[in-house]
Order: structure tokens, then C-alpha cells, then sequence
């Protein structure tokens, strides 16, 4: 079918209209960055500093005590730690969980699922002080290993959601052959069925970091120091103050969207799909 | 031994029995072939012999040991899916190999048993290629080759070549038979297609509904079907059937009005079933011979043989259609009158009320 011109320009007028609400703040976000403090609260606003500047980069990244870079040098290690072991441990966890809800029958385990979801649906709120109260009784505030905690059960639901509907669509036949073929059901899981859902396990290890790197409710609630303290956390402490220097602050919100880029940068071709097709006839 | 028994095999999902009680002995390096409508459970019956589907009672033994208990993978049977189920993510040779490496053995080893089956199969150019690489008879001699590769006594295959046209399917056919000679291994195999089944059977099991109806060679089969239903099944194109009976002297009453003695097993004024395979109607000289008199409605001439659609629209019963197989070319057109019979008495096929095949004296030589 050919698109008509008029129809093509307004695709494209689309595309560039949404291309510029998404990237228009991140531009702003970076001149912010670069500009000095004085230059931001001028009136009239200025667009591109005169001068513009590293300084607030520089002083994020170079390490001294007490500082705003220690806050945020800190932030950035606790929450790859956190974001990694919690990406990890629900990958983990839901790769089994999802073959059971794929593959194994029951119709227990299908109201278990919904019971996944629902719980994946609950507001952090409401569960957000017994947790606290069950932390606080076990001496777990302030620790990387709390958030670990928190942040699975919220991954696990999700990753154990997608991994469910990706194994669905790859054919019964094909754990089946395996199992004829000699392979127990763990060696069935790890040679055949995970090399098959690579893409999709790409996308859950990706979603899964940005929901931890991105979470800002429990960390706000459960840490209290640069001990445990994540990147969001830090960002907000740093508007907090008597002035919020917003140069400071977007500097810091750039630098806070490096590793999550380099991931997705990385895993890029893990994420392409299209493997399974030509497993079965056609 | 790689023989396979199955005592009183039933299978039930919930209050739905899809095979009910199957008693069936396959012998060491038999090609047993499983045959059946859609929904006779022929699959299902595969798939509890290889571990997949468990059983719901009964026994099945692999040579003399039972095996109903133990999983998929500790039976040794290998399997060829209709759908193939290649790995997609392996190559040819890792395709072949993976059972060997399910077995421990090493890649020095994995790799020389591949290459072997893959001289065997002809795809040694292909070792390096995906499955979607491949065109689909490929991807189902990677498939046979995978099912080769550890050697195995016993080897099920599923339809396992409904998804190729009808050309390859000739050529794998005739290529899984002579695999079947060369590696002297069990085989059972899944068709609804009963020309498969006739071709490569040393033995075929007619299934319907999840009871064995019949279990024969294909000349038995064909000559001497159990019951109307396999009578049905087996033979292309299909066996005429009509309902008759018998007169006072238990001799029956065809269309025409003819009274022909079939056999010695028949009552007097029996209600009874004909059966007549196309091709053993002949043409007939004297209409007052003839058992089936009727007007041509179709012909269609192939050369080697014609095939004749009459309609026989007097006598008892009123109507009926009945399809005739001539050999060579026969002049006939529509709307020609036609007088047939068959040459040997014993090529009719007698069924009682329920289906169950009237024995007509010794059964005929497979």
C-alpha cells in the first residue's frame, strides 16, 4: 500500500512533534547543567549561557568530604548495588516462577498469577509502614540489603509477568524435545528454552533496573545516610537545602541517566528479537 | 530387545477417556504404523509410550522392563515431532548433537557422531546453518538425525512428515524406509494418511476413538477389515458400502434385485451391510447377472485407470451412489446405463447390523 503525501507529512509531523516533548526537557535539562546559578535566575531567561560550564559536573564527580559530590558519588554506588542484586535476584526468582505459570497445568496456579498481579498492583503506600515497622524490628533500615528486599517484590511480579507471556509464545514442542532428547527439566529451561527468551530475558533485565534505578518512595523512607542512600534520594537532597541549586541538580540528573543508557547501550543486541522464528515448520 | 508392550493402557483427562484400554505387542525392529481419523488419540498413545503424556492405568513395557513409571528422559526413546521442535538457537551439528551432549559425551566425540548421521542424512554442507536457514524437508531430516544421533532401539515419530508437500513426502517416505532397513531400530509411527500407513507399515494399528479396531498388515487390512469401520479407513478411494439382507436361504439381495451367495455364515433374512472397494467392480456383460445397475453420473478418465460415478436409483435400496474404479480407459459417458458385478465372490465385504465383519469362511491370504 502507498501512503498518500498528506498522510506521510502528518506521520512525520508526529514523530516530531513527540521526538521534541521527549527531548526538549533533556535539552534543558543539559543547558541547566552547563549554566552557572546566576545565569539561571536572570530575567529574562537566557537560552545558552554566555559561559558555559562544567564546573557543576566537576564538582559532583570530584570525591570530598561532606560534599554534594559525596552525596552523589555515594547515591550512584548504592544504587547500582541495589539495582543490580535486585534486578538479579528477581530474574532469579522469576525464571523458574514464569516456566511454572507457562508451562506446568493447574488451575491454582493460574489464580496464583492474578494474585501476582494484584499484589504487583497495590500502592506502595499501603504497604509501606508495616514494612517499615518489620525493617525497623529486624535492625534492616538504612541497608543496601532492606532495599534489596523491597525493590524484589516489586521486580518479581513484573519480570515473572513478562517472562510468563514470552514463554507462551515459544512452542510445548520445544521443551518437550529436549526432555526426549535426555535433558532433565532444569537442562531443558537452561539450553533450550532461556537462549530462546534471550531477548525477551534482555528486556525484563533492562525494565527491572530502570524500575529500581528510577524508585524513589522506599528509598526515601528506608535510608537515612550515605550508607544506603540512593542516586533519587540524593538528587532530592540536593534541592533540599536552604538554595536549590539547579544547576547542581540537573548536572546530577544527567550523570544519574549514564548507567542505565550504557545498559541499554549494551544490551542492544540481546534486546533484538526473532530468534524463535524457524524452530518449528514454516 | 526394544520391543513394546502396552497392557490395558488407558488415558483419561478428567472424565473424558481418550484411550480406553489398549492392549497392543510390537516386536524388536518392527515398523508399526498408528492410523486413525483426527481425535482417535493415535498421538496421544505415541506420547505415553515416550514419557510425555503419563497413563492413567495399565503397563507399558520397553523389552522386558516396565517403563510407565519412570520419565521422558530415562526411557531412551528418541522422538520426531511434526513440528520438528529444532533448536532454533543451534546450528545443524548442535541440533544433532544435543542429545550426546545430554549424555555426557565429549565434543570431540559430539562432533564425529554428528558428522557420521549427517554423511547418513546428507547435510554435512548444512552443519553450520540455523534451522530457519534451512527449507522445510532439511529441517526434517535434521530432526530424523537428531532422533538417530544416540543410537536409539526405539524411535516414535509424530506426523512426521504432514508439514512437507506432497513430492518431498514421497521422497522422505521411501528415504525413512530404508532408515527403518538399515538401522533394523522399532519403529512407531503416527499418520492420519493411510497410504503412509499402507506403504511403510510392516504392521498397522487402525485406532478409533481410543480402542484399537484393528491390528494388521496392510493386506490384511485390505483384504480381510475387521469391522466396516476400518473397512472405511483403509483403501483408496473409499469402499461402497449399502444396506441389504438376505433372502430365506441366506442368500443376499443386491440393488438390482440379483440374489448372490456370499459365503456361508449368512442367516436367513439377515438386515446386513455390502461392502465393495471400487476397484473390484467389473464391468458386466449380462444385466441379468449384474449386482448394480444405474446411469453414469460422473467419469473421469487418468489414463491408467477410470473412475465412474454411478447412480443406482432402482431396486432395494432406493438410492445410492457408488464409486467404481476401471482399469485402463473405459468409453463411458454421463448418462451411459452400466451393469456391474464383482468377478470373485470373495472381494464382497459382509458387516452385521453393528459393523462387526461377517466372517466369510477362511480369511483370504494377506
Amino acid at each position: 500500500m502507498k501512503a498518500s503525501l498528506t498522510k506521510k507529512i502528518c506521520i512525520y509531523l508526529g514523530a516530531l512533534l513527540l521526538a521534541t516533548v521527549i527531548a526538549v526537557p533533556v535539552l534543558w535539562l543539559f543547558i541547566m547543567s552547563i549554566s552557572s546559578s546566576t545565569h539561571l535566575t536572570t530575567l529574562p531567561l537566557q537560552w545558552w549561557p554566555d559561559e558555559p560550564t562544567f564546573e557543576n559536573y566537576r564538582s559532583l564527580l570530584v570525591f570530598a568530604e561532606n560534599s554534594p559530590s559525596a552525596s552523589f558519588l555515594y547515591g550512584i554506588r548504592n544504587s547500582i548495588i541495589i539495582a543490580f542484586c535486585a534486578t538479579g535476584l528477581s530474574i532469579i526468582a522469576a525464571i523458574p516462577a514464569a516456566y511454572s505459570f507457562s508451562r506446568l497445568p493447574g488451575p491454582r496456579r493460574k489464580n496464583l498469577l492474578y494474585a501476582v498481579i494484584a499484589i504487583f498492583m497495590l500502592p506502595p503506600v499501603a504497604i509501606v509502614l508495616p514494612l517499615y515497622t518489620v525493617m525497623s524490628a529486624l535492625g534492616l533500615l538504612n541497608t543496601h540489603f532492606a532495599l534489596i528486599i523491597v525493590y524484589c517484590s516489586i521486580l518479581l511480579p513484573f519480570t515473572t509477568w513478562l517472562l510468563k507471556s514470552n514463554f507462551d509464545t515459544i512452542p510445548g514442542d520445544l521443551d518437550e524435545a529436549p526432555i526426549i532428547d535426555g535433558a532433565n527439566r532444569l537442562q531443558a529451561i537452561w539450553y533450550v528454552i532461556l537462549p530462546i527468551a534471550r531477548p525477551a530475558l534482555g528486556a525484563a533485565v533492562m525494565m527491572a533496573v530502570l524500575l529500581a534505578w528510577d524508585e524513589f518512595f522506599y528509598g526515601l523512607l528506608f535510608t537515612n545516610d550515605i550508607r544506603a542512600k540512593t542516586i533519587t534520594v540524593a538528587i532530592a537532597d540536593l534541592a533540599a537545602g536552604r538554595v536549590a541549586d539547579y544547576g547542581l541538580i540537573s548536572a546530577a540528573g544527567i550523570l544519574a541517566a549514564v548507567p542505565p543508557v550504557v545498559l541499554a547501550f549494551f544490551m542492544q543486541k540481546t534486546l533484538v528479537s526473532g530468534l524463535a522464528s524457524g524452530s518449528v515448520k514454516g | 530387545m526394544s520391543s513394546v508392550s502396552l497392557f490395558n493402557v488407558t488415558k483419561s483427562f478428567g472424565a473424558a477417556d481418550i484411550i480406553k484400554g489398549v492392549d497392543l505387542s510390537i516386536k524388536d525392529g518392527e515398523l508399526v504404523v498408528f492410523v486413525g481419523p483426527s481425535g482417535c488419540g493415535k498421538s496421544t498413545l505415541l506420547r505415553m509410550i515416550s514419557g510425555l503424556e503419563e497413563i492413567t492405568a495399565g503397563e507399558i513395557h520397553l523389552g522386558d522392563k516396565r517403563v510407565d513409571h519412570l520419565p521422558a528422559s530415562d526411557r531412551d526413546i528418541a522422538m520426531v515431532f511434526q513440528s520438528y521442535a529444532l533448536y532454533p538457537h543451534m546450528t545443524v551439528g548442535e541440533n544433532i548433537g544435543f542429545p550426546l551432549k545430554m549424555a555426557g559425551w565429549s565434543k570431540a566425540d559430539i562432533e564425529a557422531k554428528a558428522r557420521e548421521i549427517g554423511d547418513v542424512l546428507q547435510l554435512l554442507h548444512l552443519f553450520d546453518r540455523t534451522p530457519k536457514q534451512l527449507s522445510g524437508g532439511q529441517r526434517q531430516r535434521v530432526a530424523i538425525g537428531r532422533a538417530l544421533a544416540r543410537d536409539p532401539k526405539i524411535i516414535l515419530l509424530d506426523e512426521p512428515l504432514s508439514n512437507l508437500d506432497a513430492a518431498l513426502r514421497v521422497d522422505m517416505r521411501m528415504e525413512l524406509a530404508r532408515l527403518h532397513r538399515e538401522l533394523g531400530a522399532t519403529m512407531i509411527y503416527v499418520t492420519h494418511d493411510q497410504v503412509e500407513a499402507m506403504t511403510m507399515a510392516d504392521r498397522i494399528v487402525v485406532l478409533r476413538d481410543g480402542i484399537v479396531e484393528q491390528v494388521g498388515s496392510p493386506l490384511d487390512l485390505y483384504l480381510n477389515p475387521a469391522n466396516q469401520f476400518v473397512a472405511g479407513f483403509i483403501g483408496s478411494p473409499k469402499m461402497n458400502f449399502w444396506e441389504a439382507h438376505s433372502d430365506e436361504t441366506g442368500r443376499v439381495i443386491m440393488p438390482s434385485g440379483q440374489a448372490v451367495v456370499i459365503g456361508d455364515h449368512v442367516s436367513a433374512n439377515q438386515k446386513l451391510t455390502v461392502g465393495a472397494r471400487p476397484e473390484h467392480l467389473v464391468l458386466c456383460d449380462d444385466p441379468a447377472q449384474a449386482a448394480l445397475k444405474g446411469t453414469v453420473l460422473s467419469v473421469e478418465h487418468l489414463g491408467s485407470d477410470t473412475f465412474v460415478q454411478l447412480h443406482c436409483g432402482i431396486g432395494n435400496p432406493a438410492q445410492i451412489d457408488i464409486n467404481v474404479r476401471l482399469a485402463g480407459i473405459v468409453r463411458v459417458s454421463i448418462g451411459d446405463a452400466l451393469a456391474l458385478t464383482i468377478a470373485d465372490a470373495d472381494n464382497w465385504h459382509l458387516f452385521d447390523k453393528d459393523g462387526v465383519r461377517l466372517d466369510q469362511g477362511a480369511a483370504k491370504a494377506a
